[in-house]
């Protein structure tokens, strides 16, 4: 009996329960930037700050990606007179804060939100509508109670 | 797969392009090098280049389209959704359409493109002449495409004159007459070409879309995604281009999710409280309500343990919609001040008649199916909208924690009521609308009146007859089923809990409106229920100045739905954004609004003839049907062609 339960304990595999979908805001207009409000399905499972620091970040990274200034005014210049040649060679800074973000994301991931059994993907793969957030739960922990408190929470 | 057809025009364009423009080259600059300048050529060459290199960037580029949303993120049932969602934008309301084909709320200046089938982003058009969409990342291209054709066609036909007048004895030479066929080609496609290029000038420097202007989206209104002309024109040429959303994923490391998982602190400590404001200050209540009901409870005093949570989900749910609700109803609070003349009212059953109506909406539409879980919430509300409106705190609270106890006794105190009370309500339109909230309100003072604990209320109360003020009260509840709007005798129909519970719970809020109407113990316990669990705010579509976006929303409607009642009432009673996405024809919000008041009352009259039985079920399956049929209704109701 005993080495059951540690069998069982052994086997701790986590399933995806729910989405929670960040959804844009768009009060000032159609630039990128994500809604900060706390959803309230991630109430028990990520502190709040931290989740609003993510999408802060996030959104620090969009409006720089989309600055109209001088780096964009020099590559708009330099495509018309290479006739647009320059995007087969170089990577717009846009591009660039992309790669950005994708990095921060996996971090994230990695650090604050696969712990907490939440995983963010990253938005250019829904076409920067949202932040997608899976919300997964412990499946196989159900012989103990320990692992009550997890499967309860994302039990939705 | 487009059709080949779609085809031909991208093509004769190329061609004729390609070709007018060699020939020039190739029989025409010879001579202009020669005898007008050195420099005529080269630029015409440049421009040329320029042309193509345009052409090729509209035609090939991905115009921002979206990729189709996964089948996830589309939770709720397609029927119950609305199909417009309301969102602010730089203060003016813009309306988002549900996509069917590609399963989301299309952002702002989005549109579906029915050549290509799927959504782009800043949608300008679909151009048969590059067979492309014209959107957010290839618009600059194509407004370049057209200047510089523009251009590049005034320096041909110019160039071919040139020579023209130099040859005109000799025109039917070779040279001569091929340049006279590019002169009449650019010639002749010069004015569309110029015309659409001054059109999207305009634009440009009006920062509007082909689709907004043709759509007449901001004709008489404000366009929120101007930003001046100048800026206009420097987003449109010198804004960063983003890559395609549609392209291939990233590498990514996989990320291990491995139970077990860390908890917020806050979780910690207290695991069975969700983090939820309103549930660490509903425990106290929760407790006492129990305790009225269930002798064998512990004592009201010690600190309430948490109960355990029988439904969590449905709690946090219906905790998060009241928090807003309370928020918004919080706005309205200063009509509360109405409640306190209404004390002075000579019986206990008028009372609460006068209740405004503002102060029903987000407290009612929440109503969890749960008894227990329902009543500490809705205290709680109910302690705010008393607390700011200037009435007696306690009174709801008394009110509330009784409801339960007395519930049942009541309803096992039936006996008739003369009908007076039921035609003086049915006599006014709006009398449906206040039965509920006079009916709850009523049940409620009486039931307050019926045990005295607490002193406010006594005032009002000891001026009605104790007890037998409940059963006739009780019995107008009844008595007023679903058929309140005919003159009939109402069949006496013992209702079941839930139902009672949330007459009670739900009776405060009631109705600024109509204060002298006459008690109606409403008929439409189904239907006013969901009149006034609106929050104030649906309650005047017309008045709606900022309005906020939530209340059309697909989540508030899921949250309110998932307890029956306040999704009958959004759907009766809110904007457009209320409509169903399926197959309804979503009328302006302005149209909507106008044509409000019919639907609302068709509604009711839709949902009075439900049978009682559907109603206590408070699933959100049981509240889908009245929805179908509210849907059904207004579309055919109101047809209009859709935008």
């Amino acid at each position: 009996m005993a080495d059951f339960h540690n069998l069982q304990e052994l086997r701790h595999s986590a399933s995806l329960a729910n989405k929670v979908f960040i959804q844009r805001d768009y009060t000032d207009g159609t630039i990128c930037k994500f809604q900060t409000k706390f959803p309230s399905e991630l109430d028990s499972r990520i502190e709040r700050t931290l989740f609003e620091d993510t999408v802060k970040t996030l959104n620090n990274y969009y409006a720089e990606a989309e600055k109209i200034g001088g780096q964009s005014y020099l590559e708009g210049c330099l495509a018309c007179l290479t006739v647009y040649l320059i995007f087969l060679c170089i990577e717009t800074r846009y591009e660039k804060v992309l790669k950005k973000i994708s990095r921060y994301i996996q971090e994230q991931n990695e650090k604050i939100y696969a712990p907490r059994g939440l995983l963010i993907t990253d938005p250019i793969e829904r076409g920067m509508r949202v932040i997608e957030i899976s919300v997964y739960e412990d499946r196989g922990s159900s012989g103990s109670s320990s692992g009550s408190s997890t499967t309860s929470s994302s039990g939705r | 797969m487009r059709r080949s057809s779609a085809y031909i025009p991208v093509s004769t364009a190329a061609a004729l392009l390609v070709t007018s423009s060699t020939l020039f080259f190739v029989f025409t600059c010879p001579w202009l090098a020669e005898h007008v300048s050195l420099v005529f050529p080269p630029c015409v060459g440049i421009v040329f280049l320029f042309v193509m290199a345009n052409f090729t960037m509209a035609t090939f580029m991905d115009a921002g389209v979206f990729p189709r949303a996964n089948e996830d993120e589309d939770k709720d049932d397609d029927f119950r959704a609305p199909l417009y969602k309301n969102v602010e934008v730089r203060g003016v309301q813009v309306r988002m359409k549900w996509c069917a084909s590609c399963h989301f709320y299309r952002p702002p200046r989005c549109s579906h493109c029915s050549v290509c089938d799927h959504c782009v982003e800043d949608f300008d058009h679909h151009c048969p002449w590059v067979n492309n969409c014209i959107g957010r990342r290839n618009y600059r291209f194509f407004f370049l495409f057209l200047l510089s054709l523009s251009l590049h066609m005034v320096g041909v036909f110019s160039g071919g004159l040139l020579y023209v007048l130099d040859h005109l004895e000799n025109l039917w030479e070779l040279h001569a007459t091929v340049t006279l066929v590019v002169m009449s080609v650019s010639g002749l496609f010069f004015i569309p070409v110029l015309g659409l290029a001054c059109f999207h000038l305009v634009l440009v420097a009006r920062g509007r879309t082909t689709n907004e202007q043709v759509t007449g989206k901001f004709q008489g209104g404000v366009n929120p995604f101007t930003r001046g002309c100048c800026h206009n024109v420097q987003f449109v040429l010198f804004s960063p281009i983003m890559p395609r959303y549609t392209g291939k994923l990233s590498d990514r490391l996989p990320i291990r999710i491995q139970p077990p998982f860390h908890q917020p602190e806050s979780h910690k400590l207290t695991p069975v409280k969700s983090a939820d404001n309103c549930v660490s200050s509903q425990t106290l209540p929760v407790k006492s309500l129990e305790e009225v009901d269930d002798p064998d409870s512990e004592g009201l005093t010690s600190p309430p343990p948490l109960p355990p949570k029988p439904d969590p989900v449905l709690l946090k749910n219906h905790l998060a919609a009241l928090e807003e609700s309370l928020l918004q109803s919080r706005a309205v609070m200063p009509l509360g001040h109405k409640m306190n003349p209404l004390l002075t009212s000579e019986s206990p059953t008028k009372v609460l008649y006068q209740v405004p109506r503002d102060q029903i909406g987000p407290r009612i539409s929440p109503l969890v199916p749960q008894e227990h879980a329902s009543d500490p919430s809705l205290l709680q509300s109910e302690n705010h909208a008393a607390l700011q409106s200037g009435a007696p705190p306690v009174n709801s609270l008394t009110l509330n924690s009784r409801s339960l106890s007395l519930k049942h006794s009541n309803r096992r105190g039936a006996e008739t009521l003369g009908p007076h009370p039921i035609q003086s309500v049915l006599s006014s339109r709006t009398g449906s609308l206040s039965y509920d909230s006079l009916l709850r309100s009523a049940e409620g003072v009486q039931r307050v009146g019926y045990q005295t604990p607490f002193l406010p209320m006594d005032m009002s109360l000891s001026r009605g007859p104790g007890a037998h003020n409940c059963s006739p009260v009780f019995m107008n509840i009844s008595r007023h089923s679903p058929q309140h709007r005919e003159p009939s005798p109402v069949r006496y129909d013992s209702l079941p809990k839930p139902i009672m519970s949330s007459i009670q719970e739900r009776r405060e809020p009631d109705e600024k409106d109509k204060p002298p109407l006459a008690l109606g113990p409403d008929a439409g316990i189904y239907d006013t229920p969901n009149r006034h669990s609106l929050p104030h705010d649906f309650r005047g579509p017309s008045s709606r100045g900022p309005t906020p976006p939530a209340y059309g929303s697909r989540e508030f409607l899921l949250s309110s739905a998932a307890y029956g009642y306040g999704s009958r009432s959004h759907l009766s009673s809110s904007s457009s954004s209320s409509l169903t996405r399926a197959p309804r024809t979503a009328s302006s919000p302005l149209h909507f609004n106008r044509s409000l008041s019919p639907s609302i009352y068709h509604s009711l009259e839709r949902q009075s003839q439900l049978p009682p039985s559907t109603f206590p079920s408070a699933l959100p399956t049981s509240s889908y049907g009245p929805q179908k049929a509210l849907a059904f209704i207004r579309g055919e109701e109101r047809p209009q062609p859709e935008l």
